[in-house]
Parts: structure tokens; sequence; C-alpha cells
């Protein structure tokens, strides 16, 4: 927050009485924007959580917000319902992600590192390759893939979810990364080699800690990204016990039979909390870095 | 956090002058270090992804339908996608007409919304969680429903209407309208470029203002002059990033049409008419040349803007 | 590709011959995969009876795991390519003749009489899950079309509920009545079934036609098809159906998204098992009965449909215990009383009696729904032929194309004539 207000007033650099009166009304305006836009963002999720509390043959007919009667019991048969308690999920998933993040930040920062500062033959080659991959649609590698993990006896294991983020297959955090590389100095590294510095140590001493924002956003996505995920966890993982929150999430409803809509909202609802704490924290970081190092170039 | 050596090797490099060591020098023009670091990517690249690709490419000239052996049917596939098949044409201007319109639009919310959410303003943290929060969602199935509580006839945004006297159609059924509410749809979860924005104006250093305004610079100034050239790398990674996710959109559609691009395949998404192809009516090497012709497409305009990026985008060299 | 197919295939031979040697009778240890589309409720029912059937056969266990049906062929497709098909797989009409022709489900009749025994299986239902005269799927109940019904709409406007005679041509004066006494705001008398491919075959087979020959060729022709769009146009400038706005917010006839459910019409075209999952999203009172006949006196076009089929992976290393296991579930008296009619009235005589005496009351009224079909009921038409639910896509997006008027019934019925013929055409080829 201080840093919030510093950079204010450096940036804006404004001084004296009308301005701060000025000032006094633009941010009770902006405010009044923010609230006004946050509802309109909230909305569909105050309406999620209502019909999480709401007697399910409301769920589809109600107009109001306010559900006719209240009742927990959604929550209830929602987390032990499918045999197996809705904890087990959450610890799937939790896994799944914080290894994901791992790898991602790991592999992906190296690879990174490589196109945005190191001189090798082909650079350009094997970028636009990285970029590729970004390119196919995921539906048709699906089955090779899957024949591939099957042969290695991966399937029905969290290693095809994980595996691949430890060797930076994740195209989308490698280009990211080597976009925000690119705008950190270059005479950081020149600097840095006049010292004697190998590139191992001008990666892991000087551009990671640098790249705090980067790299929590990174994180964020990942995590976000991959407790969403609701493809690959169908495609690879079978044994109930395996599976992950948006998987089981999945088993609540189908639409040709009897469903457990509220026992969805409930848990859907639950879901989220994990991911928004996850944010809420991480997002700290984001505020920090090199903004606040003060930094000269 | 890490200011000191940082602050130590930034002086360095100002007191350095252009002469560096030999053994650098070598190292650098040597490919070791490079490919090192890449390894991972490498092992990942050759194990993992060139396989798979390289399968569905020749797959794409085949009859494959998942459950017998493929059979190799020379450029039928492609032949009878550019001559015969109508929803291609459709399902490209659906996707093409979804990309032009909701990219700009939810980078501009992004950025604006970035911007705004900078400053030092009480709360910022929470509006910032807020704005994120219908990203989270991701593509959940509440979504389908959501969507309908607001964009049907007698949904929430009609109700708002009529106190302007508007009577609106059922926007999210209407073949006129539905697409628009994919848009709305897409451009309403701006939060990952959003968090994007923030991190690369969080890379601006600080003491660029602080010199501009000591120069007597204004707020706008300051921004055209500061804040956008070096945002370019972010704004260019946004663009490219959400480019090739729009072209390869499948999930909203697939959630709230329920897999069809109904009604009258206004919401058939290239990746949705695909992906019916493939699981829906068995034709998997169908499906592989229609992905291989969207790769072509998203990857000329990525070239394009690579070619072009040298005029606008500034990195720090 | 064609490598790794051959080396499945060694797999999944070696396999086969190892569990042949060891295990002449059903050894101990024996896994099976069962994959299952449904919800919680059905998973719940089923799951009993997996339990029951290893407790029965100790050392067997059962791997069941169930997903959505929008979900479920994507996992089925990738699964069976990969070599890693389940043993047992819950099959649908519409797939059954792609999967079997294809060797991704196994012929059975090698285990009737052995571990299937189907004497008193109803005749109609084993036929219905036969391709190419083999037996591929064990049909795991009766279903018949029906039309939903809320109940309570009707009797607030004072009006008879719509029974068994009601016809497409009485559909008018009714909504005129129903429009005038309605208490609803924004409520019709029908949705529009134009695009519901239910309902244009059960239209089709009063008149004598069908979708389907057993040849995998269309039955009807492009004037049947101008009828029924003009049908559903005239009753749609009439008032008598949802505007077009409203039916294409039901995309895929999810029951959440009919127009009953939201409140739309007072009736929606189903199947006779899913009066209970209806209900449970409805706060209106729900009833039953048959789709309009097309005038008075015509009948058969109701059929008692296969609702689900159980099915053996092609190269399951398990047949005959899976074949056990589909045996167990159909017949068993405590697994019949756990499952119910969840997925529609049981084939076997003797299971129906056991539980009669169990159901419920919508159970009952599904029972006695395709129990008592009557002159409603016709023959089981061929299985749909591959690509009949790209045909079924069509209709849906034809059927809007006429409703948004963008084009006419008189031009729709040919187009859609062609293009159906096309794609059934395309099929046959590939």
């Amino acid at each position: 927050m201080i840093t919030d207000v510093q950079r204010l007033t450096v940036v804006t650099g404004d001084s004296g009485e009308t301005t701060r009166l000025r000032k006094g009304a633009l941010s009770l305006l902006a405010h009044g924007l923010l609230t006004l836009a946050s509802i309109l963002m909230l909305y569909p999720l105050l309406w999620m959580l209502s019909a999480s509390f709401r007697p399910e043959n409301e769920i589809f007919t109600a107009t109001s917000l306010w559900p006719s009667s209240w009742s927990i019991q959604s929550y209830i048969r929602g987390w032990t319902g499918l045999r197996i308690g809705f904890d087990t999920f959450f610890l799937n998933s939790l896994i799944i992600a914080v290894l994901a993040i791992i790898g991602n930040l790991a592999t992906c920062s190296l690879a990174a590192f490589a196109f945005a500062r190191l001189e090798f033959r082909g650079r350009r080659f094997w970028f636009a390759m990285m970029l590729g991959t970004l390119m196919l649609p995921y539906q048709v590698t699906l089955i090779p893939q899957y024949v591939l993990f099957h042969q290695l006896g991966w399937v029905n294991t969290f290693l095809p979810l994980v595996v691949p983020k430890f060797l930076a297959a994740d195209s989308f955090f490698i280009f990211l990364m080597v976009q925000f590389f690119r705008g950190l100095p270059k005479e950081l590294d020149e600097a840095a080699m006049m010292d004697g510095c190998s590139p191992w140590r001008i990666y892991w001493k000087i551009l990671l800690p640098l790249s705090t924002p980067v790299l929590a956003t990174a994180a964020i996505f990942t995590f976000i990204w991959t407790w969403d995920d609701f493809f690959a966890p169908l495609i690879y993982l079978s044994d109930i016990r395996t599976y992950t929150v948006q998987l089981a999430l999945r088993t609540f409803v189908d639409s040709s039979a009897e469903s457990d809509w509220g026992g969805l909202f409930a848990m859907s609802t639950l879901t989220l909390v994990p991911v928004f704490i996850f944010f809420l924290v991480f997002q700290r970081l984001l505020i920090e870095g090199i903004a606040t190092t003060g930094m000269k170039r | 956090m890490a200011s000191a050596p940082s602050h130590e090797v930034a002086q360095g490099g100002s007191v350095a002058g252009a002469a560096a060591p030999s053994w650098w020098a070598a190292a650098r023009s040597k490919n070791g270090p490079g490919y090192l670091f890449l390894l991972p990517w490498f092992i990942g690249f050759f194990g993992l992804t060139l396989g798979p690709i390289l399968i569905s490419l020749y797959l794409s000239f085949t009859d494959f339908d998942l459950l017998t052996a493929p059979h190799w049917n020379g450029g039928a596939n492609f032949v009878r996608i550019f001559t015969a098949d109508a929803k291609f044409i459709q399902s490209m201007r659906v996707t093409l007409f979804f990309v032009i319109v909701s990219v700009p639009l939810k980078l501009a919310f992004a950025l604006g919304v970035a911007l705004l959410l900078n400053r030092g303003m009480r709360g910022l943290p929470i509006y910032r969680a807020i704005f994120y929060l219908p990203s989270l969602l991701g593509a959940s199935v509440a979504i389908a429903v959501l969507w309908r509580q607001l964009f049907a006839g007698n949904g929430l945004v009609n109700q708002f209407l009529l106190n302007f006297g508007i009577v609106g159609p059922s926007w999210i059924s209407n073949p006129r309208y539905s697409l628009w509410t994919l848009i709305a749809l897409a451009v309403w979860q701006f939060g990952s470029p959003m968090i994007i924005f923030l991190a690369g104006l969080r890379q601006i250093p600080l003491d660029m203002y602080e010199a501009a305004s000591l120069d007597g610079a204004g707020r706008w100034r300051m921004f055209r002059k500061i804040t956008l050239p070096l945002l370019t790398p972010v704004i260019f990674f946004n663009a490219i990033i959400q480019t090739i996710e729009g072209f390869k959109s499948f999930t909203p559609a697939f959630i709230i049409s329920g897999g069809t691009g109904n009604p009258i395949n206004s919401t058939l998404f290239y990746t949705l008419y695909l992906y019916q192809e493939a699981f829906g009516f068995f034709r998997m090497g169908y499906a592989s040349a229609l992905a291989w012709i969207l790769l072509v497409i998203v990857a000329l305009f990525t070239s394009f803007s690579f070619l072009t990026s040298k005029y606008w985008v500034h990195y720090d060299n | 590709m064609t490598t790794l197919h051959r080396r499945q295939f060694l797999l999944g031979s070696a396999a086969a011959l190892a569990a042949g040697a060891i295990s002449p009778a059903f050894a101990a240890d024996a896994k099976l995969r069962l994959l299952f589309w449904g919800g919680k409720a059905r998973a719940d029912r089923t799951f009993i009876a997996t339990d029951l059937f290893s407790k029965a056969n100790p050392g067997v266990t059962i791997d069941g795991e169930f997903m959505a049906f929008q979900d479920y062929w994507a996992k089925l497709g990738t699964q069976t390519a990969g070599g890693n098909a389940p043993d047992i797989i819950q099959m649908d009409y519409r797939y059954i003749v792609e999967y079997a022709i294809r060797g991704g489900i196994a012929p059975l009749d090698e285990f009737v009489g052995g571990a299937l025994q189907l004497d008193d299986f109803d005749k109609d239902q084993l036929d219905g899950g036969k391709v190419n005269g083999k037996l591929y799927g064990i049909s795991l109940g009766a279903n018949s079309v029906a039309l939903m019904v809320n109940e309570a709409a009707f009797k607030e406007a004072g009006i008879e509920l719509p029974g068994r005679e009601l016809s497409y041509e009485d559909l008018p004066a009714l909504a005129a009545k129903f429009n005038a006494a309605n208490k609803r705001p924004g409520m019709k008398l029908f949705q529009d079934g134009s695009g519901v491919e239910p309902a244009l075959e059960n239209w089709l087979r009063q008149r004598g036609k069908a979708l389907y020959t057993a040849d995998g060729k269309a039955a009807f022709d492009a004037q049947d098809m101008t009828d029924w769009f003009k049908l559903w146009s005239d009753l749609r400038a009439a008032d008598v159906i949802v505007s077009a706005e409203d039916q294409a917010l039901d995309a895929t006839d999810a029951i959440e998204n009919t127009m009953i459910t939201l409140g739309k019409a007072t009736t929606t075209f189903a199947n006779s098992n899913q009066l209970i999952a209806f209900q449970a999203v409805n706060k209106d009172p729900l009833t039953m009965t048959n789709f309009p006949r097309i005038k008075a006196g015509s009948g058969g076009g109701h059929y008692r449909k296969p609702s689900m089929f159980f099915s053996i992976g092609g190269t399951s290393a398990n047949k005959e215990l899976s074949a056990k296991f589909i045996n167990f579930f159909i017949s068993d008296p405590e697994a019949a009383k756990a499952l119910g009619v969840e997925r529609g009235i049981p084939c076997k005589a003797s299971t129906r009696e056991v539980i009669a005496p169990t159901l419920d009351a919508q159970s009952k009224i599904a029972l006695e729904f395709v129990s008592n079909l009557g002159d409603l009921l016709g023959p089981l038409p061929p299985a749909p032929p591959a690509n009949a639910g790209e045909v079924s896509t069509q209709l849906r997006t034809t059927s809007q194309e006429v409703a948004f008027g963008q084009t006419s019934p008189e031009d729709a019925g040919p187009a859609f004539f062609d293009q159906a013929s096309a794609t059934l055409a395309r099929a046959k080829k590939g």
C-alpha cells in the first residue's frame, strides 16, 4: 500500500490545496465507478452463491437473488455425495497445482532466459517451434499423446498432468517470461559478465530476483488454470480417488438424467475459495519487484 | 528484494566500457549455454510434444475414425474442406468475427482497468481480486446457467432495458445476437491480460517518471512517452496470445451451446466444429486436417505480427 | 501410428493369452473397468449393484467410473483409440453401430446361454442390441418417448389434461382454450418440436414411414420433411408453440433447458424414464403421456427403445467375466431393486416382477406407461446407421432456420433431405 501512495505522488507530482480537493473528488468518482463495476462483475457469482442455498426446483426459474428458503443441504450432500469426501479432491487438485507451479516456474524461466538473453545458433527457429506448439488445437494431439502416456504406464496417475510442466511444455509461460526478461536492461548482463559471472549466475542472481512480478503472474495463472483444468484430468484420470475438484464437479450433473444441481453450485462455490485465497496472497508479489527497488538505468 | 546486487551491478554497468573478457565473448558466441538452458524444453519437445504433433499431421492425410487403423487418403480431407464444406466456411467466419471483435475489446478493458488499479488508492487489492474473480470461474458448468440468467428473453439484461421501455430479444438464443453474448463472456473474463498488464506496469522503473516529472511532463505526456512505449512488449504479448487463444476458443461455445454451435450454427467456433468432427462424428483424420489449416492461419498471422513488431515494440536494447 | 497399433494388438493378444492360460474359470483378483454416463443418482444405484457383484464374487473388483453424457464420448473414444478401452461400456442406441462395425465393442453371442442367461429377456430389446445379426449390447431397460406435462398449469387454467387421444389436429383448438384461461405469463401449450428427432420419428412412423431403412438410408422423402416443417410453422402461426428464440434456449434437450423446466410451455418431448429427473428441477407436479397422434385413430408411432446398453470392450481381456457381470446386473434381485427403473424398464420378466412392488409413484407411472402403450406401439426400427447423430444435428439447425424465418418449409424440406442423404452416404463410403 505504501508503495502505491508513494507512486501516486511521484507520478502526478502535484501539490497544493486545490489539487488535493480535486484529487479527493476524483478518487470518490473512481471508487464509485469501481464499485459499480464490481457489482457487475460479481452478480453471476452472487447468483451462484444464492443457487447453492436454494431449493433445487427453484434454480432454473427463480428471478430474484434471494432464495425463498435457505438450506445448507446442498453443501452436505455435495461434500459427501460421491462416496469419497470432497477433501480428497481438494487435496488431489492441490498436489497437481503445486507441482505444476514448481515445474512451470523452474523450467519455463530457464527456457525463457535462453531465448531472451543468450545467443546461440537456431535461436529464432526454436523460438518459432516453441510458439508453434501453442497454435495447434489440443483436440487433435490428444489421442497420440494418450497412446504415448498409456505406453509409458502413466494413465490413471498424476504424471501426464505434471511431468510436461517440468519439461517446459507450456509455451505460454515461456513466451510471457521472454517478454519480461527482454524488458530488463541489458546492461545488467554486460556488467555482470565484466564481474566474471556465468550465465547461470546471471539467471539466478540477477534476472530472477528482478522478475518477481512475472514469476508471481506465472504462479497465479498456473495455479488457477491447473485448478480449473477439466479436459486433461477427464482423459487421464479414471479412479475416482484420483479425481480433481473440476472432474468431481462434472459428475454432479448429467443433462439426460437425474442431477444434483444444488450440490454442483454448492461445491462450485467452495472450489472458488482456494483459488481466491491464492490470488489474494500472491497478488501482493505483483506489487513488489523492480518498481520498488529504485534501480537506476 | 535483491536491490543490493542489482544496484551494484547497475553501477558497474554504467562504468563499464565495451570491452568484455574474452571467455565471455567466447561463451556467448558458442551455443553451449543456450542449449543447456533449453535442455528441459528440448526433452519435453522431442519426448512429449513433437511426436503427437507429427502424428496429427500424418492423420490429416488419412481417414482415421478413432476405432480402426488409419488409411492414407491423400489430400482428400483438404479437398473436401476447401470445396465442399459449408460448415468450415461458417465456422471460420464465426471465429474470425469473434477474434476481431473480442480481442481488441478484451485488451482495451484489461489495459484500462490495469491502469486504473495500478494507482495508489485504498482497497486496490480487493478491487483487483474482484475483477479477476470472473476469470477464476474458467469454464465451469455453472457459467452456462449463469449466462442464460443474464441474456435470455426474461433475463437480467432485458429486465434492465425494460426500465427504458426497451423490449430486448433473447440475446443468447437469437442467431443474430448469440455470438455477441459469447464475446461478452470473453470480455468479462479479462482478468488474465489485466494481471499481465499490471505486472508489466510494475516493471517500469519509477525513476523514469521522477525524471520526467522534473522536466515538467504532465500525466498524459508521461503515459504516452513512458508508460505506453515501455509497455509495448507486454501489449505485444497479450495481443499475440489473445489472438491465438481466440482462434482456438472452444469452451465458452461448448458449454453455452451444449456443444452444438447453435442457434443456426451462429456460435459454431472453429475448434468446436473440429471437436464435433473428431469425437461426435468419428472423423479424426478430417479434424486433424482442420487443425492444421488453423495452425497455418494462426502461424501466418503471428509471423506477420512479429515482422511488424520491429516498428512498434520497444525492448530495452 | 501403424506400429503403435500393431504393438497394441500384440500387447492385447498377449494379455488375452495370459489371462486365458492362468484363468480358465474366474480366477481371484480380477479387476473390471466399467464406464458409464449419468448423474449422481444413477451412480449411487450402479455402485450398489457393483458392490453386490463383488460380494458374490470374492476377488473381483469393479472400478466404476461415470461422467456426463457430453464428456463421455471424448473419453471413451480416446481410451478406445489408445488401446485402453474399459471392459464394460455403457453404450447408446445412437452409437452402437459405429462402435460395433469398427470393433470397438465385442460380439456377445458366444456367451449367450452361458454367462448370459437371456431366456426371459424381451425379444424386441434383444434385437435392439444386434448389429448385422450379431449381439453387441444388452439393453438395460426399455423406454418409450413420452410427453412431460405440467399438471398444475392445466389445473389452474381449468382445462383437462391432454390424454391418450390427443392429436396434432386438436392442438390449435386446445391452445386457444389454454391461452384464454392460462394464468402463467409467457407459457405456451407446446414446445416447438420441429427440431426434435424423436418427435419427427414418431410422426413419420404414424405415416407409415421411418427415419432410416435397415441399410442405412433415409426412409422418408423431401415431401415428408416439407410437411413436417409446415406442420410446426402453422402451429407457430396459431400461437400454439413457443417462439423460435425461446426454443433455441434448448440446444440439446438437456432437462434443465427444456421448455417445461423453464416455464415456457406446458409440455416437453422426452423419454419415459426421465420423469423423476424432470420432477427434480420442476416446482409444479408433472405427469406424462404419449406423443400426439397425427390424426384421430392413428397409432404405431411409439416403440420400446433400448434406453442404453452394456457392451464389452473389443480388447477386453476379461470378456467372459464381464458378461457374467452384465448378467448379474440385469437379473440379480437385490441389484434390480437398487437399480429400479432408472435406466428404463428392466427387460427380463423375472426382474420386472421383483421390482414392481418396490417402486415409488413416479417409477410406477413410467412402468405402466411403457407396459400399456397398446395401439400406440409399433415395431422396433433398425438401429440408427452411422452418421445418424450428424443428421440429428442437421435437423435441429434446419428447424431453427425455418423458425427464425431464414427459409420456408417448402425450401427446407428438400434441402434437409438432400443434406441428410449426403451425410448418410458419406458414412458408407468411409
